[in-house]
């Protein structure tokens, strides 16, 4: 029998972790990480630090290629699945590629998103995933002082904070869309709202933005139904989707994510969806969570690495953990954190 | 302004334009004032389609020596690409088909055994060529169009030397082509926005004097064509065969022939009798062909008569490796054949040399009237430089034969002894010279003469001739030298450019290395050789063969031992294990 | 009266007045008493003074061997070269310097033996070289060993229990070869050999000239002087050498009449 060959979607904290753990566990198989993106995997909680020139980009990425090529860990960047057969175990990429797999670990993490009805104003806005996004806010950064900041993430708020550290003047409107997964109510504004204002930050309260226009390079200006406001730049931040659209017609069950069992399974054999791109399955909840978070996604990256091995170990999350917010569960506490 | 030092692969099957591709981007690179060397391999083997690899590096300051990791890859056939994976610089930008005619399996795909550092850039060649201009031939085209993009690249230099290339076959040829270099240039400049460099763009050029491009075979044709070769006599062997073809095609227009002749024997006896009537003859060959000559050659010493002999090695012994590199014809340069039969050898070390080399070479075998043996090898001949346009002077052209005075006729001594060892040399057609020249030793008239007096003395005038040949033989020439040297490196033909620069990044170091270059193999500059070496606390010799032939040669001018570096790989010696030898004899010395 | 000896001086006059002598070199040839080459030497060195060329625009070549010395007694521009190679040397000259007169010289061995793969292509090329192959069926400078076209059967100290090996024929291989210009003729008559070559060097292309001759001192049973005499004569009367399939005929038919065997007529 050849050797067998694992692949793992996703170059994030899931993807690295369920790669280290398949090798340190001692797995001899092939293993291969596909990542569209063609930079090497980086921390996304520090990007806001990187912004604020608190740490150096080096400080992003977790491993250098080295380390893969130490572990014997094919890393291909820049190279897009676009659709999986499991019947046949294969996996078709962008440039016509066709990879057989053994076990796989889909880890593909989430994208930035952004509603529908501000998609017409999408160039005007500045999203924050990746480093390249990174670099374009610390090169608009260095023009304006003033920023709107649209939705209510947890990567808004981190961003926020660290922007605040750089003496950058904000203004934020926080959006009934913000929090996804977790559906809009009015304790959660509240909450967010008085946080934020108590660092001052400018809330701007109103339920829809009518206009974008853009003044010059640097001065753009936002109507709302409530108020006019002037500033130098947006972020829109209305959470992540996860990262699955290649896999709809697939077979694999899909809600908003990659719907996996409590041992991180897919319904096909040997093949587990970890971290932003999936939704766990809780037996004491009955019910699926979402995971958001760095150290959450590392966790089930594990989990399921020793699972493809052969164990059966439960993503186990305290069930008081779990926010349940309108029939949605999370296991994060974000805002609180702020 | 910024230096650039970039090599570019270029991989392919044959028919898919690689060697066309690579081609470009050297002329286009010395359009742009870089100074540029490349090296093309392809099968010898006619059966089937083979892997084409071409590789081009592109400097701001002069380039002496082969790329040995690429920054680019241009892959213009994915499974044959693999195998230059492990001569990818860690982040080397791969150029590659994003959308291949059919699927492709892991097994056959690049980028599944890419490093993770690889910079990858997809581009669906066959497709942007067949909507710009109907056909997908045109899809190493817009693979260079997508290189010139990312890299930062002028496109009007690429489009003035695909105009050049195509010109004779064309508008509608340079159109097509010229269409699919933008189609690829215009579709990365698009998708790779915010991927684009400017390695070349910010580089100030260092060339003032018009460059030409270069191999070392072509630049031995144009020397023989401008030192007015009149014949050539030669048999199809590889490395060598690209001179013979390329003086077929411009030897007759100035009134020379080509004759493709039956062995090399003949072709080397058809040169000594060429040059015995008076006319400039040539014959180049490789090992196993200048093995057969030997015996001629060995006439040539004896009856006094020129010759221009070109041995482009190759890997041996035998057969060996016909498209390889090596230099392990040396001994049988310099001593192969019966006798005590001492003849001149030289070795140009890059593609000018080769030109100025040869062209001398004419006037050496004339003026001393002996074979002269041209040693350069597969890497030397096949690879590019854009060297300063080569031109020869009235002087360099002009015959070198010593004849004889008019008052000698009818008693001339053809085999005359003098204090030079040249005699004055009759040509067929001259009145009053008659004379015999032969084989066997002779008297001053030629006449058959096997005494105990005739032959020493006979054989000392031989000899003289060659020691009198050093004034008009280059010097050995020190590289980064100083007053003492904790290792001095000694090398010839191809494999110098390596030393020069491994040399040079060492003394960059502060290394105290130097470097001297021995282009005369024999005779040789002894007093020279002998004071680089004695000054040099280590002597170090890199060749590529496995005898240490160089070093056997002059390993004796110093009391201590020379150390030997000998590769027979085949391929060129590498810059960074000429290094690495240094390093561990400073080790060595430092403890 | 004429005695004996006026007629020998007188003899020798008219010779030098004749020019004659001029083609032969101060150098006595080394070939033994009685050999078949200085027939040859004779029949070429007339041929020269026939013509009148200018010995400063002839070239003679000779490889190893008996026949090889001959440029040395030859008062023509000689060039003595290695064993088998007379003929592209010869091209080589006559490619440097049109102008010249080039005469190849060499025996059976060093033209059918080791230089046997120049003989097809000089042909082939067809250069204007005139090339005298002495054919004696013996090595005789190394003593004595059979050659290419000794019979089958011959005994030397090389072959003591007799040649397995077929000999070769020089006028069938030239004929096949397409040599232009192709004659057969004896040592024994040197008037026929200076007049075949004056038709030969007439030819613009590759003329060979194979020669019948004797070993005096190596060869007791087969090309002896003997022999010879009795085996050769003159082609049929009427023998037309244009014609390629006539030649064959008769080179096929009879090994041993001699005259121009082939000449394809082509002019300056």
């Amino acid at each position: 029998m050849s050797r067998q060959s694992f692949v793992i979607i996703g170059n994030g904290p899931a993807a690295n972790q369920a790669a280290e753990s398949l090798r340190s566990q001692g797995s001899e198989a092939k293993i291969t990480m596909l990542s569209k993106d063609s930079f090497r995997g980086y921390l996304p909680h520090l990007l806001p630090d990187f912004i604020s020139g608190s740490i150096g980009e080096e400080s992003l990425y977790f491993r250098p290629h080295a380390y893969y090529k130490e572990k014997n860990i094919f890393l291909r960047l820049g190279q897009k699945a676009v659709g999986i057969d499991f019947s046949k175990r294969r996996i078709f990429l962008e440039h016509r590629e066709v990879i057989s797999f053994d076990g796989l670990i889909i880890a593909t993490g989430g994208k930035p998103r952004i509603p529908e009805y501000y998609q017409l104003f999408e160039d005007l806005m500045l999203t924050l995933k990746t480093p390249q996004d990174a670099k374009l806010w610390i090169s608009k950064l260095k023009s304006v002082d003033s920023i709107l900041m649209l939705g209510g993430d947890l990567t808004s708020l981190s961003l926020t904070r660290a922007l605040l550290k750089m003496g950058k003047t904000i203004q934020f409107i926080i959006n009934e869309d913000s929090f996804w997964p977790i559906p809009y109510s009015e304790e959660i504004y509240k909450a967010v709202a008085q946080r934020l204002e108590s660092k001052g930050v400018q809330v701007v309260h109103c339920n829809k933005i009518r206009r974008v226009t853009q003044i010059d390079e640097n001065l753009i200006e936002v109507d709302t139904d409530t108020c006019s406001v002037r500033t130098g730049a947006i972020g829109a931040f209305f959470g992540l989707v996860p990262d699955v659209r290649f896999l709809v017609r697939s077979g694999l069950d899909i809600d908003r994510g990659i719907l996996v069992d409590e041992f991180l399974k897919t319904r096909f054999e040997d093949v587990f969806a970890v971290g932003d791109c999936a939704q766990v399955y809780h037996p004491a909840l009955r019910n699926y969570w979402v995971s958001i978070g760095y150290q959450n996604a590392a966790t089930l990256g594990k989990i399921a690495a020793s699972n493809l091995l052969g164990s059966d170990l439960e993503a186990l999350v305290a069930p008081e953990s779990i926010l349940d917010v309108g029939g949605v569960k999370v296991n994060t506490s974000w805002w609180t954190e702020f | 302004m910024t230096e650039v030092d970039f090599t570019v692969e270029v991989c392919g099957m044959a028919g898919d334009g690689t060697i066309a591709v690579g081609g470009l981007i050297n002329e286009a690179m010395s359009l742009g004032a870089f100074s540029v060397l490349g090296f093309d391999s392809y099968p010898a083997e006619i059966r089937g389609f083979g892997r084409c690899v071409t590789n081009s590096r592109i400097g701001s300051s002069e380039i002496v020596a082969l790329g040995e990791q690429a920054h680019a890859l241009i892959s213009l056939n994915d499974e044959q690409s693999r195998s230059r994976v492990p001569f990818l610089a860690e982040d080397c930008m791969v150029f590659f088909d994003s959308a291949p005619p059919t699927k492709v399996t892991e097994d056959k795909s690049l980028l599944s055994v890419l490093p993770p550092g690889a910079q990858i850039f997809g581009i669906p060649f066959g497709n942007l060529a067949v909507s710009a201009a109907g056909s997908a031939r045109g899809r190493n085209l817009t693979a260079l169009g997508g290189f010139a993009a990312v890299c930062g690249i002028s496109p009007d230099l690429f489009r003035e030397v695909i105009g050049k290339k195509f010109g004779s076959k064309g508008d509608h040829i340079v159109s097509v082509n010229l269409k699919s270099f933008d189609a690829g240039y215009e579709y990365s400049k698009s998708v790779f926005a915010n991927r684009l460099g400017n390695i070349f763009s910010d580089v100030e050029s260092n060339a003032a004097s018009p460059r030409v491009m270069l191999s070392g075979n072509q630049a031995i044709g144009m020397a023989a064509i401008d030192a007015g070769l009149k014949l050539y006599f030669g048999y199809p062997i590889t490395p060598a065969t690209p001179i013979m073809e390329y003086l077929a095609k411009y030897l007759p227009k100035q009134g020379g022939r080509v004759v493709q002749m039956e062995d090399e024997i003949s072709s080397i006896a058809a040169v000594l009798g060429g040059f015995y009537a008076g006319a400039r003859a040539m014959t180049a060959t490789s090992g196993p062909g200048f093995a057969l000559m030997t015996e001629l050659i060995t006439h040539g010493v004896m009856a006094e008569i020129p010759a221009v002999i070109i041995d482009a090695q190759r890997g041996g012994p035998s057969t060996g490796l016909p498209t390889k590199t090596e230099q392990s014809d040396l001994h049988a340069a310099v001593f192969g054949g019966p006798g005590d039969s001492a003849r001149i050898v030289i070795a140009p070390t890059n593609v000018s040399e080769c030109y100025y080399f040869v062209l001398k070479s004419f006037q050496l075998a004339e003026k001393y009237q002996t074979p002269v043996i041209i040693l350069t090898d597969f890497f030397l001949d096949n690879r590019v430089e854009n060297v300063v346009a080569p031109k020869a002077s009235e002087e360099q052209k002009a015959c070198s034969n010593v004849f004889p005075e008019e008052s000698s006729k009818d008693n001339y001594q053809r085999y005359h002894y003098s204090s030079s060892g040249i005699s004055p040399r009759a040509i067929p057609g001259m009145e009053g010279f008659n004379f015999t020249a032969t084989g066997l030793e002779h008297t001053e008239k030629g006449i058959p003469d096997y005494s105990p007096e005739t032959h020493s003395r006979m054989t000392e005038k031989r000899h003289q001739k060659l020691f009198s040949a050093l004034v008009d033989l280059k010097e050995p020439e020190e590289f980064l030298s100083g007053d003492s040297l904790d290792v001095g490196v000694i090398g010839w033909g191809s494999t110098f450019g390596s030393i020069v620069e491994a040399v040079q990044r060492l003394r960059k170091s502060g290394f105290s290395v130097g470097a001297l270059k021995i282009s005369s193999i024999f005779p040789l500059h002894s007093e020279i050789i002998r004071k680089f070496m004695a000054k040099s606390t280590v002597v170090l010799i890199p060749e590529l063969n496995y005898e240490g032939q160089l070093a056997n040669l002059i390993g004796h001018l110093d009391s201590k031992p020379v150390e030997r570096l000998n590769l027979v790989t085949g391929t060129p010696m590498p810059t960074s294990v000429i290094q690495e030898r240094i390093y561990q004899l400073m080790e060595v010395l430092a403890q | 009266m004429k005695t004996p000896a006026r007629v020998l001086v007188e003899q020798v006059r008219n010779i030098r007045e004749s020019g004659r002598f001029a083609a032969r070199s101060n150098a006595l040839p080394t070939w033994c008493p009685g050999c078949g080459y200085f027939g040859i030497h004779q029949g070429l060195s007339d041929c020269i003074a026939e013509l009148g060329l200018s010995l400063h625009d002839v070239v003679t070549v000779s490889g190893i061997g008996c026949a090889g010395r001959y440029a040395f007694f030859s008062s023509t521009y000689g060039l003595h070269m290695v064993h088998g190679r007379t003929l592209p040397t010869a091209t080589g000259i006559k490619l440097a310097n049109p102008r010249l007169t080039v005469f190849a010289i060499g025996g059976d061995g060093d033209g059918l033996a080791i230089g046997a793969a120049h003989f097809p292509h000089i042909a082939r090329r067809n250069i204007n070289v005139n090339y005298l192959l002495f054919d004696n069926s013996i090595y005789g400078l190394t003593k004595g060993q059979p050659s290419p076209t000794s019979p089958v059967g011959s005994k030397t100290k090389a072959s003591p229990y007799g040649t397995l090996d077929s000999p070769l024929n020089a006028t069938l291989m030239a004929l096949t070869y397409g040599a232009s210009f192709v004659a057969r003729l004896f040592a024994g008559d040197p008037k026929g050999i200076t007049k075949a070559l004056i038709e030969g060097i007439k030819n613009p292309g590759f003329s060979i000239f194979h020669i019948y001759t004797s070993c005096v001192t190596f060869d007791k049973t087969f090309k002896t002087w003997t022999n010879l005499k009795k085996w050769v004569h003159p082609l049929p009367k009427g023998y037309d050498p244009t014609d390629m399939r006539k030649a064959f005929d008769e080179v096929l038919s009879d090994d041993f009449s001699m005259g121009i065997i082939y000449n394809r007529g082509e002019q300056l």
